[in-house]
């Protein structure tokens, strides 16, 4: 790792001269002159192994040849490439390489995009080998990736890279010599993260993807260069092409905000949009039942119905719904349709889950809708605090941050999650962490408010904090010293000193970042245990400080984006209340109308209103209400109400099966436009195929609409909402992966000092009372599978092959107070509901809790009570407790 | 004994643990007409190895005299002085290495003790460990206090199950005696020693595989810099000595690094070595004699010459790794510098001696099939270059070989040295490049013979 | 009883050794060997677990090292040197001995389960060849007889007074 401040050392690299930091490895430096050393274990993002002898060079006064990829430069060093003797070297690495390779070129998926294939052509390799090859006997890997070990050429990327930069430690170099080879354990197929890792990394054809497998040449294949739409990492990635076709997902090195890494739905989970049953045609509702229609029909319909409606009941009696995995233009245009179009304020989108809780956290603290910090923040951090994260499973790249923050750059890490710290072969954040709080999901705010008491009553506060805020400061203290230790205690079963040993590292240190995940942000808490971890940063003096922030993490792609589009109630486009006249009048002269200025209704008012018969239709784009909230919301009751339900998506879900409408919508690797990822980096999505059908993109059928309304918002392409957006949002004035995040608003920061923190302080800091739980049940929860997002990948033929079905996940313990084994039936039920279903034992679970993995949660959805926060009206119905029993 | 002639049989192998008693050699060895260090306590009659025997001969007076009377520094100072170098086989300074350690790291230090005697030909650490454990440990406890290691782990190949038994007892009884543990012999030092069974691997004799292996990982050697002074055992600062090294110690300690440094061939090769000789002698064993005594006097006076009195054909004068020479070499000194010089190199010390009508070709194959058996794997000239040297010298042994065979057999051993992490590389080519330089008639007499045979000869296939 | 339960004090006692858990790995697998006579699957994950390992950790070690069976062998293990130093001095013929006493080749075990051969590389015993190391104990200096008497002792007793004691040679004998 180089500092900005290294001390520079000047070298010369075939007679180029070349100024790098001292500590460059000679293969770095020679790159930045365009000198390529050859090599195949070498890669930047692992530490050097030296083990395939092919990048050797020859240095002054070195009598042997050195090895590019290990070997760091020094002042005044003459490094030669080219000479005879390296080029002697290379190609006779190159002839050792190959010879027990099968040269099996033909038939393997690598070729065309092959480093041995090309350092062979590059040296005119030939070779004397002519004894007997050694042959490994083919053994079955894993139903998504396949090895074919006689290709390998043993430079062991693939172990590094899952051990250094993915900490899950699954594959092992088995045996010894030229009979090494890389499985998992024993005769067992690979069990791991499936991050595909191993497959890019691979210099050689020995590990493949088996979804394309023989599919194709590389040379065949088109590309387009997007971004990944399964969570809010926001990750670069190359979609691979042949026609209609998805073939392969990739991303090179150094690609997007990922750095070219990805996980297992961005890499196995493409083929969701090329499903059987996406939607092709627009339906409509006739005699009940859903039929086949042409678009100019469904349309027409449609907007006949709007204008007969809107007629009778007026603009406030629609509402919208729109899901945060669309773009930015079809976010913006969506809210823009419905406020100005339609004339309703009624919008909402799935940020409501939960991501608005941290975003109003923000704007009441700090006067920012976004991140103050960004992705090198946490990898420059000192100090990481993790609440609520589920990060390995939530945002896996995110956590490949923290992960090399605190493997590589020694950063500490404090982790608030319900994690057990087990080793297996899936990461487990936890097993990083130095101050681990080990706290079941529903209690984690006790454990947030710990380390805040720990912080006062350790005199951690900012010094001059007291002095320019002695009101906020004592009515903290004041508040806290309600909460006893005891009390803390037997809510979280933490020790004193544990809290103070963590805040004191979390106080002491330079650059602290804390992120919040789902777990605390789609929970009851939500809301107030963001406003908790923002009084840490404020007490601590760490909220300004440069390298310091809170960082919600968002769990769909574009749930930023939902925000900073207005795309909720509450929220102009720039994320500017709606109840800021100056916005609203700004906005509405760019858009020559006028808007709604009425409070609008969030998505649990809105099906209320629904229910009750004063919202009469609703536009539902890419959400499914049904499928996602507890029975108690009575979703699909409420849409039943409706005189009319439009619904825009890209398969049949339960919420469109109702609608009496349904548009076909292109994926989002079937479109243009943008997406913003949780750090608040704006990029660009881009088409790899034609749109699926006579499905079209979300925000043409919004334009279509609206010229039928005889409300035109005409655009050639979606470029051109962009411009809008840009015109109207001075943060989209850049696309890509630069911008600077936002400054703390010190003027925001001043009010909530002043009078901002007494609207809940009370409540949420009082004392704690624990409800126990009986006999015979568990603590459920709904969790994010690394494995799935939403529904959506749930239509993944790859990403199936690897968890199929929802599995209640329990921990040995309960296994065994149960008498439950893998695979056994259990039945859960609540006071609201029950379900059936299999378990599946997990260390990493604690005792007395269960998860079950929301995508396929629609019958464990029922067993919730829902929770509606006051302020932010996000609804929580994540943790609930079930009774437990098994079945035959 | 097939070695010697004559059947020694089970009367004079002792049972497991048993003492023995010992009046003179089985082989009625003439008394030795030098003093012998290391084999000294072992020659004695009665002598066991146990604590008791070996303080009855002075044993850990050294450290007696050391802890509290000497600084570490001195003690290196002392080591440095007495020109000890590295049994193990790359005979680097013992002093030196220590010196290597920074002076100022706060935090814990290690010692291991390198006793995974691997090296084919070589047998000398196993006796010493079996038969005088105290001394080795005494050694141990003495670089220990030199480093201000608190920590010693002795890497014992795993396949010596009995000499890990005979050390663990022994670290039982100098626990017992306050020579080994907290606070030894109330000096306010802290050594804990530990046997530590490999599990069989010849490159986990490599310092630095030999510390991956200490760790619980693969023994695959380290890239070097860092070394093992900086960045060893757990990254934390490591010095690793063989057993004989480390058995000098007390000795040098005892009497002063001037007389030691008088043994031998001073400057450059002082002390004695014990020298493991093996092969068509009369008499195998191991000799300790002072470093510079001629491979003849070695041969023909200590190991009582040839079996069958054949002529001597070839010898390795330092293990599997040396290469081999050749008669003409018979008077070359037994010292660092004059084997290297003559093309080889001291090694291990072991040293195996061939007769007249022993097959060099087969000879070097069966050392490549070691090699090829050991290699790790991590480097590809190594892990590759070795399947093809094994396959190409069975080919030629079994008169199926080609001309052009040797010239691909010289060029790729070429490729293989020095282009390695390890010195394995270096090693794995000795054999067939020295038989190939003293002997190439054996090969082209092997190949002749097969195109007389007109036995099937594939050809080289012709690849881009 | 898991195997870690069964040698909870063993276990303690080799953990205690080291600063790092998994310096402890193979002194475990041993324990493991010693065992069952092999390194069993659920051994091998329970040593994971207790270390902190994943099992493909514990699995890339064990498959470095020769001295662990993955895989049941005899009751008695019969391992010849093959190296050079003991080839010198008949180390082949005594496979063949073995191989005609026992009618099994290298990796074959006999049909009683009794015995498994294995040619190995060198043991450190080049100036006593040729010799073999049964199980834990070497027998040096190899004879037809002496392999005959060795493989009855091993039947009828289990063990044999051939094997080596504490190694020194020359030889230094009674009186």
């Amino acid at each position: 790792m180089t500092t900005p401040t290294a001390q520079m050392v000047r070298i010369m690299i075939d007679g180029m001269t070349v100024n790098v930091p001292k500590g460059t490895l000679v293969i770095e430096a020679a790159r930045r002159v365009g000198v390529m050393i050859p090599h195949f274990c070498y890669h930047p993002k692992l530490k050097p192994d030296a083990n395939c002898r092919m990048c050797l060079v020859e240095i002054e006064k070195v009598p042997k040849l050195q090895t590019a990829c290990s070997t760091p430069v020094d002042e005044g060093m003459n490094v030669r490439t080219a000479t005879t003797v390296v080029n002697d070297a290379h190609k006779s690495v190159l002839e050792f390489i190959l010879a027990n390779h099968p040269l099996d070129c033909p038939v393997c998926d690598q070729g065309g995009k092959c480093d041995l294939q090309d350092f062979s052509h590059q040296y005119t390799a030939t070779s004397r080998f002519t004894e007997t090859k050694r042959v490994f006997q083919k053994e079955y890997f894993s139903p998504l990736i396949e090895t074919q070990m006689n290709r390998c050429v043993q430079c062991l990327r693939c172990v590094r890279y899952c051990d250094e930069v993915m900490d899950v430690k699954a594959l092992a170099p088995v045996g010894r010599g030229t009979m090494t080879e890389i499985k998992h354990f024993g005769f067992h197929p690979l069990d791991c993260e499936f991050c595909g890792g191993c497959v890019q990394i691979c210099p050689v054809g020995a590990i493949t993807s088996r979804l394309s497998m023989y599919e194709y040449r590389p040379w065949m294949l088109k590309r387009a260069e997007t971004i990944c739409g399964y969570c809010g990492d926001g990750c670069q990635m190359t979609v691979q092409t042949k026609g209609q076709e998805l073939i392969e997902v990739n991303s090179a090195h150094g690609a997007g905000r990922n750095n070219g890494d990805l996980c297992a739905r961005g890499f196995f989970g493409f083929h969701a949009a090329s499903h059987p049953q996406r939607l092709t045609h627009p339906l409509i509702r006739r005699h009940g039942a859903l039929v086949q229609v042409t678009w100019e029909e469904a349309l027409e319909y449609v907007a006949d119905r709007v204008n007969e409606i809107k007629a009778a009941h007026g603009g406030p009696s629609f509402g919208g719904l729109i899901s945060g995995r669309c773009t930015n233009e079809e976010l913006y245009l969506f809210q823009k349709f419905l406020r100005m179009a339609i004339g309703t304020n009624h919008i909402d989108s799935s940020a409501r889950y939960g991501h608005v809780n941290g975003l109003q956290a923000m704007q009441l603290v700090q006067g920012t809708h976004r991140w103050t910090v960004t992705f090198e923040d946490i990898l420059d951090a000192d100090v990481l605090i993790l609440v609520g994260t589920n990060i390995t499973e939530t945002n896996p790249i995110t956590g490949l941050k923290v992960k090399e923050a605190v493997k590589k750059r020694q950063a500490t890490l404090i982790t608030i999650e319900s994690l057990e710290p087990v080793v297996d072969t899936m990461s487990n954040i936890a097993n990083l962490s130095h101050h681990h709080f080990r706290i079941p999901t529903s209690d984690t705010h006790h454990a947030i408010v710990g380390l805040v008491k720990a912080v006062l009553e350790q005199n951690l506060t900012q010094p001059d904090l007291a002095q320019r805020h002695p009101t906020y400061v004592n009515a903290m203290t004041s508040a806290l010293q309600q909460i006893s230790w005891q009390d803390l205690q037997a809510a979280t079963g933490i020790e004193p000193d544990a809290f103070v040993r963590a805040a004191k590292v979390a106080a002491g240190a330079r650059r602290v970042v804390i992120m919040a995940g789902q777990l605390l942000l789609r929970s009851e808490q939500g809301y107030s245990g963001c406003l908790t971890l923002l009084d840490l940063l404020l007490l601590t003096g760490k909220l300004d400080a440069p390298g310091c922030g809170f960082a919600p993490l968002a769990e769909e792609n574009n749930d930023q984006g939902a925000i900073e589009m207005g795309t909720v109630t509450e929220l102009l486009p720039g994320a500017q209340p709606i109840t800021n006249d100056t916005e609203r009048e700004r906005i509405a002269k760019q858009w020559k109308g006028e808007l709604p200025t009425d409070k609008g209704a969030s998505l649990i008012e809105m099906l209320e209103r629904a229910r009750v018969g004063s919202l009469k239709a609703m536009f539902i784009v890419g959400e499914n209400p049904v499928g996602s909230l507890p029975a108690v919301i009575h979703a699909e009751a409420s849409l039943r109400n409706l005189d009319l339900l439009v619904c825009q998506e890209l398969f049949l879900t339960e919420t469109a099966a109702l609608a009496h409408v349904v548009l076909p919508a292109a994926s989002s690797l079937e479109k243009h436009g943008t997406f913003t990822n949780t750090e608040g980096h704006v990029q660009a999505v881009r088409p790899a195929i034609e749109p699926v059908g006579d499905s079209r993109p979300d925000w043409e059928i919004f334009s279509a609409l609206s010229i039928l309304l005889n409300s035109p918002m005409e655009y050639a392409e979606s470029k051109e909402i962009l411009k809008e957006i840009r015109s109207l949002i001075p943060g989209y004035s850049s696309l890509g992966p630069t911008p600077l995040p936002p400054k703390v608003d010190h003027s925001a920061v001043d009010r909530y000092l002043t009078d901002g923190y007494q609207r809940d302080l009370a409540s949420r800091y009082h004392p704690i009372s624990r409800a126990s739980r009986p006999d015979g049940t568990v603590r459920l929860e709904l969790a994010q599978s690394l494995f799935h997002s939403g529904k959506l990948s749930t239509r993944s033929k790859g990403l199936l092959q690897v968890e199929g079905s929802g599995r209640l996940r329990i921990s040995p313990s309960d296994a065994a107070r149960f008498a439950l084994s893998d695979g056994d039936r259990v039945r859960l039920s609540s006071t609201s509901g029950e379900m059936t279903t299999e378990v599946k034992i997990m260390e990493r679970v604690p005792q007395g809790t269960a998860w079950f993995p929301s995508h396929f949660g629609q019958a464990a959805v029922q067993l919730f009570e829902c929770a509606i926060d006051p302020i932010t009206h996000v609804p929580s119905f994540r943790t609930a407790t079930v009774s437990m029993m098994k079945v035959a | 004994m097939a070695g010697t002639g004559k059947d020694v049989s089970s009367e004079t192998l002792g049972e497991a643990g048993t003492p023995l008693f010992i009046v003179r050699l089985a082989c009625n060895d003439p008394m030795p007409k030098h003093e012998l260090i290391l084999l000294k306590n072992m020659m004695q009659p009665g002598y066991t190895g146990s604590l008791a025997d070996y303080e009855k001969t002075g044993g850990y007076q050294a450290l007696r005299n050391t802890l509290g009377k000497l600084a570490p520094a001195d003690v290196t100072a002392i080591v440095r002085k007495s020109g000890l170098r590295g049994r193990g086989g790359a005979g680097f300074p013992t002093g030196v290495k220590w010196g290597f350690l920074p002076k100022d790291y706060q935090g814990p230090r290690y010692l291991c003790c390198n006793a995974d005697e691997s090296e084919p030909g070589t047998f000398k650490d196993r006796q010493l460990m079996e038969r005088d454990p105290h001394q080795v440990l005494e050694g141990i406890v003495l670089a220990c206090y030199a480093i201000g290691s608190e920590t010693a782990y002795i890497y014992i190949r795993g396949e010596m199950v009995l000499g890990s038994k005979i050390l663990e007892h022994a670290i039982g009884e100098a626990r017992a005696a306050g020579y080994i543990g907290k606070n030894v012999l109330g000096s306010g030092i802290n050594v804990d020693v530990w046997v530590h069974r490999g599990a069989g691997a010849y490159i986990c004799g490599e310092e630095t595989a030999l510390l991956e292996s200490l760790e619980g990982k693969r023994g695959l050697p380290r890239i070097k810099p860092p070394f093992p002074a900086t960045h060893g055992l757990y990254n934390k600062p490591t010095v690793v000595n063989n057993v004989e090294t480390l058995a000098n110690l007390p000795h040098i300690i005892t009497r002063g690094p001037e007389w030691f440094a008088a043994i031998g061939s001073p400057p450059k090769s002082t002390g004695t070595r014990v020298f493991c000789v093996s092969g068509h002698v009369k008499r195998p064993g191991n000799y300790e004699v002072p470093m510079g005594m001629t491979v003849r006097e070695l041969v023909y006076e200590y190991a009582g010459g040839m079996r069958s009195d054949k002529p001597l054909k070839a010898f390795i004068p330092g293990g599997a790794s040396a290469p081999f020479l050749t008669p003409a070499h018979l008077d070359v000194k037994l010292d660092f510098e004059h084997v290297a010089a003559a093309g080889s190199m001291l090694g291990s010390g072991g040293v195996t001696v061939m007769e007249e009508g022993t097959s060099m070709v087969w000879a070097a194959l069966r050392l490549m099939e070691f090699f090829y058996h050991e290699s790790c794997g991590k480097c590809s000239p190594c892990r590759e270059g070795s399947s093809w040297l094994v396959q190409t010298m069975r080919r030629i042994f079994a008169k199926r070989g080609r001309m052009e065979d040797l010239e691909t057999l010289l060029d790729l051993c070429k490729n293989i040295a020095g282009r390695t992490v390890c010195a394995f590389g270096d090693a794995e080519v000795a054999p067939i490049q020295s038989t190939l330089k003293h002997w190439r008639h054996e090969y082209v007499d092997l190949i002749n013979e097969a195109e007389a045979a007109n036995l099937i000869r594939p050809e080289p296939v012709a690849r881009r | 009883m898991t195997f870690v339960e069964k040698y909870k004090d063993e276990i303690a006692d080799i953990l205690s050794r080291y600063p790092v858990r998994r310096s402890a790995l193979i002194p475990l697998l041993y324990v493991a060997q010693r065992d069952q006579g092999y390194v069993t699957e659920s051994a091998m994950q329970e040593i994971a677990h207790l270390l902190r390992l994943t099992p493909p950790q514990v699995y890339e070690t064990i498959t470095f090292y020769t001295m662990f069976n993955l895989k049941p062998v005899g009751t008695f293990h019969i391992q010849v040197c093959k190296s050079l130093m003991c080839a010198l001095v008949g180390s082949d013929t005594v496979i063949e001995w073995i191989k005609t006493k026992l009618g099994i080749g290298p990796g074959e075990s006999t049909a009683d389960g009794l015995f498994s051969l294995s040619v190995v590389e060198c043991l450190a015993a080049c100036g006593t060849g040729p010799m073999m190391q049964i199980n834990e104990d070497y027998y040096e200096q190899l004879t037809e007889n002496k392999l005959d008497r060795i493989l009855t002792d091993l039947r009828s007793t289990g063990t044999s007074p051939l094997k080596s004691g504490p190694f020194m040679w020359p030889e230094p004998v009674k009186t």
